[in-house]
């Protein structure tokens, strides 16, 4: 079912187009990623999902909204660097963020009590939030920011400031949490994403310029390579074996001849009778699958 | 109610920030330097010395409503200022460190936000201006004659509608600018322009909330309330709530964040 | 004759004095607590001392850093 369809939302600053003609749906109960580098607009595209900006253009819907609906009541928003009252415990954060969203007194207290547990601060429930570690900040972040249950969870780069233990933490936290809501994340980082997404939107220079299901996308950008060494000069090898049919193109790096190839039964059959024909000293040979990585970068860098 | 978690979070941070400490004490040394100086000029002026011998020092005795009047010249200046200084961050230190991203996403209605930040700094303006005056009275009791209660309380509660638009004025900067100093400076250029055009126009703007203390003052030495003082002060009212009206639509139109 | 003076004096300067030595108390009892300050805070500790009256008001204004 889908829960929010965003339609050419644009958002520019001073004639600056920082988000251009974006366009996505969510479906209930995925966990997204906004992957792109530093600058891509993943942040701005969340604090306009989050009502904090207007955006210039474009459309944000929420499924089964009334007309004059709240939108902040189904989204719950945690930004890159929180900022908290620092005079306040993070129980009366909770409690204060609880009654902000129309929970009772009662209410809010107890599901504090319950998100605090779960997070794994309720130890340090009743001490002043200035003296929090990051890695607590954000835990309590993502706890005051899932009080009011929203639909929508969208944390900007949750991970990026934590050190990798706090960043383990909060991972495996968010595995547990789209079990209940939609999450929504921002990254810089492939191997975050990778880890809790079940789709990505890959975003550069605001705009988005690749999407689809974890799946989809493996298999889209899948390109296989193979790998050969041989025994002396490498350089003189390479360039028939690019010459062949089921070749792409190949690079030389370290001693390792790398081949990009189309079909790989069909360039596998074909390198070995090249090598068996001409009697090459092949010392090895090996398949090897391009990860998302590589996509990753190849997109972005264009 | 969402309106009272707001207003229960401002008083509460007054009380941790100890501004329901300091502020009303503040108001008090106010109100009474100009009582409790003047009562002892005569006797400063000779312990200074310099004076030839002989020189007869004659200073007028203040009636008692001169006395308030003083008083309420020291919450003039520099209670306002520190008025404009304490609330100057209300809401744009909150926008300006951000932790307003994590208030504003949440269903928080602009108004409530805004009325209950103003309302609670009304509290805390009200309660110091009750304090500050009635500690005046008490030395205006002492040292100068009899003034009824009855006319101090009228005091407080005209000039509180003045201190209430000052107030009124920061909030309304607090929702246009990030920068508290800005929010401060603005607020005091408003209010000292507000008092020159007044002088300025003054044939024409009888009822300018500039004028509220000299009706004050008629009021105290007459015993008696003039149209002039009411109306005034509902002008003053009015245009408070204008600017907060005000306020609520600057923040609804504002993008809350970079 | 003298008496009375004397006891109008007190009546008159004790809750003045009560109102300073209040200020540079809370004042100091929060600088104490305080994590940070705008400035460093044997700065500020001099100026609540030092500063007559308005050194504990400018360092409520001033001093405590802010959110």
């Amino acid at each position: 079912m889908t829960l929010l369809t965003v339609n050419k939302l644009s958002k520019s600053y001073d004639g600056k187009n920082v988000v251009k003609d974006v366009s996505f749906e969510f479906h209930n109960g995925k966990c997204i990623a906004l992957i792109g580098p530093n600058g891509a607009g993943k942040t701005t595209i969340l604090r306009t999902l989050a009502g904090l900006l207007k955006p210039s253009a474009g459309t944000i819907q929420f499924s089964n909204m009334k007309e004059k609906d709240d939108i902040r009541k189904y989204i719950g928003y945690l930004p890159q660097y929180p900022v908290f009252y620092t005079w306040m415990t993070g129980m009366e954060f909770m409690i204060y963020s609880g009654r902000l969203s129309y929970l009772s007194e009662a209410e809010a207290k107890k599901r504090a009590e319950t998100l605090l547990e779960k997070v794994g601060i309720i130890d340090a429930k009743d001490r002043k939030i200035g003296k929090y570690s990051g890695g607590m900040k954000q835990r309590l972040g993502i706890a005051q920011a899932i009080i009011h249950k929203p639909k929508l969870l969208m944390l900007d780069e949750p991970v990026s400031s934590l050190d990798p233990i706090g960043r383990r933490e909060v991972l495996t936290l968010m595995k547990e949490l789209k079990e209940e809501m939609t999450i929504l994340f921002s990254t810089h980082i492939l191997s975050d994403a990778e880890e809790v997404s079940d789709e990505l939107l890959l975003l550069n220079k605001g705009e988005i310029v690749e999407s689809g299901s974890m799946v989809e996308l493996r298999k889209k950008y899948q390109t296989s390579i193979i790998k050969l060494e041989f025994q002396g000069d490498l350089a003189k090898y390479q360039e028939p074996i690019n010459a062949l049919a089921s070749v792409a193109n190949s690079s030389i790096e370290r001693d390792v001849l790398q081949v990009s190839v189309s079909d790989i039964a069909e360039a596998r059959q074909e390198i070995l009778t090249y090598v068996l024909k001409e009697g090459c000293p092949l010392t090895s040979f090996t398949l090897d699958r391009a990860s998302l990585e590589d996509m990753f970068m190849k997109v972005v860098t264009g | 109610m969402q309106w009272m978690a707001l207003f229960r979070k401002e008083i509460t941070e007054y009380w941790r920030n100890k501004k329901w400490i300091w502020v009303p004490l503040v108001f008090i040394l106010l109100a009474i330097i100009d009582p409790v100086s003047n009562y002892y000029l005569p006797q400063i002026l000779e312990s200074v010395g310099g004076l030839p011998d002989g020189t007869v020092i004659e200073l007028p005795d203040f009636a008692p409503a001169e006395v308030v009047m003083m008083s309420l010249g020291q919450l003039s200046s520099l209670g306002v200022l520190v008025i404009t200084l304490m609330s100057m961050a209300t809401i744009a230190g909150e926008r300006r460190s951000g932790v307003s991203e994590l208030i504003l996403v949440k269903p928080v209605a602009y108004r409530n936000y805004i009325t209950a930040k103003w309302a609670a700094l009304l509290a805390l303006v009200w309660a110091s201006l009750l304090i500050g005056m009635l500690a005046s009275w008490y030395y205006i009791n002492i040292l100068y004659g009899e003034l009824s209660l009855h006319s101090i309380l009228l005091v407080i509660i005209f000039y509180g509608f003045w201190l209430t638009l000052v107030v009124s004025v920061s909030i309304f900067y607090n929702t246009l600018f990030k920068t508290p100093g800005i929010v401060a400076f603005l607020t005091i250029a408003t209010i000292i322009l507000m008092s020159i055009v007044t002088q300025i126009f003054s044939h024409v703007l009888v009822w300018s909330p500039n004028n509220l203390t000299m009706y004050l003052m008629e009021m105290v030495q007459t015993g008696s309330i003039s149209s002039d003082l009411v109306w005034t002060a509902i002008v003053t009212i009015i245009i408070s709530i204008g600017l907060l009206i005000a306020a609520i639509i600057a923040l609804k139109k504002k993008e809350l964040a970079n | 004759m003298q008496e009375i003076i004397e006891t109008i004096n007190w009546a008159i300067v004790t809750p003045i004095l009560i109102i300073q030595a209040i200020l540079i108390i809370v004042a100091l009892i929060d600088l104490t607590k305080a994590e940070s300050t705008n400035g460093p805070k044997w700065m500020w500790f001099f100026i609540i001392l030092l500063v007559n009256t308005i050194g504990p008001i400018i360092y409520f204004i001033f001093g405590r850093s802010r959110d």
